[in-house]
């Protein structure tokens, strides 16, 4: 050490500051490249890290889960402790506590311990492979006695929470005279722009008859024939004059007679166009009366989707949650990946760079357990399950994972059984499904409708379930059906003066045996869930005659009051279409006066019936 | 910041061989460059203690070059795309990819393949220079610093007070 302080120039050196300087550079060529004590200070320096590695490798792998963990959830996931042991090299973990994101003070699942062994040669390479892992004492929804929440920005693309409120079809009769206030009646407005548009008619046609040839001047066109007639010369000259005069009156009348035909037919188009019109205003009324009784949902078919409304907060809630944990879970079964010239290059988790991938020999995922046993002990009992192939990168393994899920004899549920893959194997083509088989599940206190007005509750009923759902890709389908048995459910309110509620709650009340079909559709972000129950049914029997008692009364109410605004503009709309015949018939006069006139060759016409030599 | 400069000062102006010192500025450079918890800087450090190298530059260098890493990450992700991606070298990287050890030294990671083939390339030419540099600075430039009339106002200054703390001469530079 006191050496290497000569070497660069320490303080213990004060003769350097009188002698010349190439006199310390030679000394120092000297000592040579190499310092076998720097080799004992790399043993040692190496040694200490390597302890200290071993010494805080527990801590570091406990906070390394904890905060991977956290960050995925969302909520705080806590660990007892974490047991790295190097022979066998494997892992044991006690008290694995994940917070529901929702529940702060809950936990969403908790595993008494986690022990597996991992294959050390492949962790060296980076790869972490676990041929079987055992999940002991796998709880759910287990209390926290700290709050588990952390402050976090939304997470995109979560899907917001619905209200469990529902909207059933309101009993209130609503008042006739504030629904006729408010409403803007199509039949009013087509009344009064027809009748308008009759009276220009009217008066177009008034002037164009005006213009068109009256009897007058038909009657003229006889009486200058029988001038003619009467007039007639003879000699050859005189007959030559006289045809070309009838000649002339013949192509006149022609000429009158056409326009009164085409003045005809145009007018017998026009109205056939009123009449139309005019058979829509005759309508109008009863069609805005239907449009304003099925506005404020007076129909007896409001009750045909209520059970429907009444279980759609559930099934979409359930539905809301399953998607949100299907999102979480989503990083661990496949990984961002790109090709970047012919090479596959995952990003890492958390890092910098890519790592590109070879060809290898046998590929292994960076990350697998081959086999996961999970011993639960639920509140209802133990359910034991196994989880086959969790990999992040399926298309390396060439394996889809796989679970099942089962338990019989059950408290509370006679058998489950929860099956399904999440087969990301061709990433572009990727499906996972699910199947639940409940059998025997007794259903105690569900809250359908936490609405004031119509607070419903399934006190107890005992259900045989059968779920499938698939994601594919973006695309969600599900099917559920449900059938329920010794049900009892309870409507609140039963002191409502109103006699359509009090009729839809007693049918409620008695009803002990049910089936739901609920279908999900569409996309992981924009979902619909439509729900059909012959629950509906008994309610349409229940209630459907009030509800169709109550609908033909508001509908005469309606229909008096649309005639009472419509009425009046009607009758005189009425009043002057039939006005409009009137001009029909004096074109068909004058036109059958036109017919009568003297037809025929102007020789013919002429006395005698004389005829021309050529 | 000051006391880094008065350190790199004082090992400039010290006696110690020129190559001792740029060797510690590259060894520095590598171990500096590349993310700190790769295997190979177990060998560069097994080198900067086993070489007479000069272990003040190293230090000073070695946080200069952790720093500028952060800045460099881009163009070292760049460079270590291409060249892992280079078709010429693909049987070379397949091999290396069944190894073990050069898994563990994480060469497939852009990164640190990018890193570590700039500062390989950069290595000697940047050896080289150093070396060439620290002899004209000591030859030239120390005399000629020293008489200049910023050099005066340093020697008055605290940065003055510093480097006469640490390297003992009292001729300044």
């Amino acid at each position: 050490m006191k050496d290497e302080q000569a070497v660069q120039g320490g303080k213990e050196a004060p003769e350097r500051q009188d002698q010349p300087r190439k006199q310390g550079e030679g000394k120092d060529k000297n000592k040579g490249w190499i310092r076998w004590w720097g080799l004992g200070v790399f043993v040692l320096l190496t040694a200490a890290l390597a302890a200290s590695w071993f010494l805080f490798l527990d801590l570091f792998v406990k906070r390394l889960i904890e905060q991977t963990g956290t960050r995925i959830v969302g909520a705080k996931v806590e660990l007892t402790s974490a047991d790295v042991s190097l022979f066998p090299l494997g892992l044991t973990l006690a008290r694995l506590q994940v917070t529901n994101p929702d529940e702060p003070m809950t936990n969403v699942v908790e595993i008494g311990r986690i022990a597996c062994t991992v294959d050390g040669l492949n962790l060296l390479r980076r790869k972490v492979i676990i041929e079987e892992m055992a999940l002991e004492g796998l709880k759910l929804g287990t209390p926290r006695q700290t709050s588990g929440a952390v402050a976090r920005q939304p997470e995109k693309g979560t899907l917001t929470k619905p209200a469990n409120t529902i909207s059933l079809p309101s009993f209130e009769v609503p008042d006739v005279k504030t629904i006729m206030a408010s409403a803007d009646l199509e039949s009013v407005k087509l009344v009064e722009s027809l009748r308008a548009d009759v009276q220009s008619e009217q008066e177009s046609w008034k002037k164009r008859l005006a213009d068109l040839p009256d009897k007058a001047k038909l009657n003229e066109y006889k009486s200058r024939l029988e001038r003619l007639k009467s007039s007639a010369k003879g000699g050859v000259a005189g007959i030559l004059g006289a045809t070309g005069e009838v000649a002339a009156i013949q192509k006149d009348l022609e000429r009158d007679l056409a326009n009164l035909q085409s003045a005809k037919t145009d007018f017998e188009t026009r109205l056939a166009s009123l009449k139309q019109r005019m058979d829509q205003a005759v309508k109008a009324p009863q069609e805005d009366v239907r449009r304003l009784r099925e506005k404020y949902s007076l129909s007896p078919q409001g009750l045909a989707n209520m059970s429907g409304m009444l279980l759609k907060g559930q099934g979409g809630e359930r539905v809301r949650k399953a998607l949100v944990w299907y999102g979480k879970i989503q990083p661990f079964l496949a990984r961002a990946k790109e090709q970047r010239k012919g090479h596959e290059a995952v990003k890492p988790v958390r890092g910098k760079g890519l790592d590109v991938r070879f060809a290898e020999q046998a590929p292994l995922p960076d990350f697998l357990i081959r086999l996961a046993k999970v011993s639960a002990q639920l509140e209802a009992g133990d359910v034991t399950g196994r989880i086959e192939n969790i990999t992040p990168d399926q298309d390396v393994l060439g394996k889809p994972l796989t679970f099942v899920f089962s338990g019989e004899k059950l408290s509370g549920l006679s058998s489950v059984r929860l099956d399904g893959s999440l087969n990301h194997v061709a990433p572009a083509s990727a499906k996972d499904t699910v199947q639940l088989r409940l059998r025997g599940y007794q259903v105690q206190g569900v809250v359908l409708s936490e609405s004031a007005d119509w607070p419903v509750t399934m006190e107890k009923a005992l259900a045989d379930l059968d779920l499938q759902a698939s994601v594919s890709g973006q695309a969600l389908a599900g099917t559920m059906t449900a059938g329920l048995k010794s049900a009892r459910l309870t409507v609140g309110k039963q002191e409502s003066s109103n006699q359509l509620a009090k009729a839809v709650g007693s049918a409620l009340s008695a009803v002990s045996t049910f089936t739901v079909k609920a279908d999900v559709t569409g996309t992981l972000d924009q979902y619909e869930v439509h729900l059909t129950s012959d629950l509906d049914r008994v309610l349409k029997e229940a209630a459907g005659k009030l509800v169709q008692d109550y609908a033909d009364r508001i509908t005469k109410e309606l229909e008096a009051a649309v005639m009472a605004k419509v009425g009046g503009p009607l009758s005189e709309l009425k009043g002057s279409f039939s006005g409009l015949g009137g001009v029909g018939d004096e074109l068909a006069a004058r036109l059958a006066q036109g017919a009568g006139s003297p037809k025929g060759s102007p020789e013919k016409l002429l006395p005698g019936g004389f005829k021309l030599p050529f | 910041m000051l006391k880094l400069l008065a350190n790199l000062l004082r090992v400039l102006n010290s006696e110690s061989n020129p190559g001792q010192i740029s060797l510690a500025f590259c060894l520095a450079m590598v171990a500096g460059l590349t993310p700190f918890w790769s295997l190979h800087n177990l060998l560069v450090l097994l080198l900067v203690l086993l070489i007479r190298v000069n272990l003040s530059a190293f230090l000073v260098v070695l946080m200069f070059f952790s720093g500028v890493a952060y800045l460099l990450d881009p163009l070292f992700h760049r460079i270590g795309l291409a060249v892992l991606t280079a078709d010429s070298l693909e049987g070379l990287w397949t091999n290396f990819y069944h190894s073990t050890l050069w898994r563990i030294e994480r060469f497939n990671n852009t990164i640190v393949m990018g890193s570590l083939s700039f500062s390989l390339v950069v290595f000697i030419p940047l050896y080289l220079l150093l070396n060439l540099g620290i002899i004209r600075y000591r030859a030239h430039v120390l005399a000629w610093v020293e008489r200049t009339r910023l050099m005066q106002i340093l020697k008055a200054s605290r940065f003055y007070s510093l480097y006469q703390s640490v390297s003992g001469w009292g001729v300044g530079l």
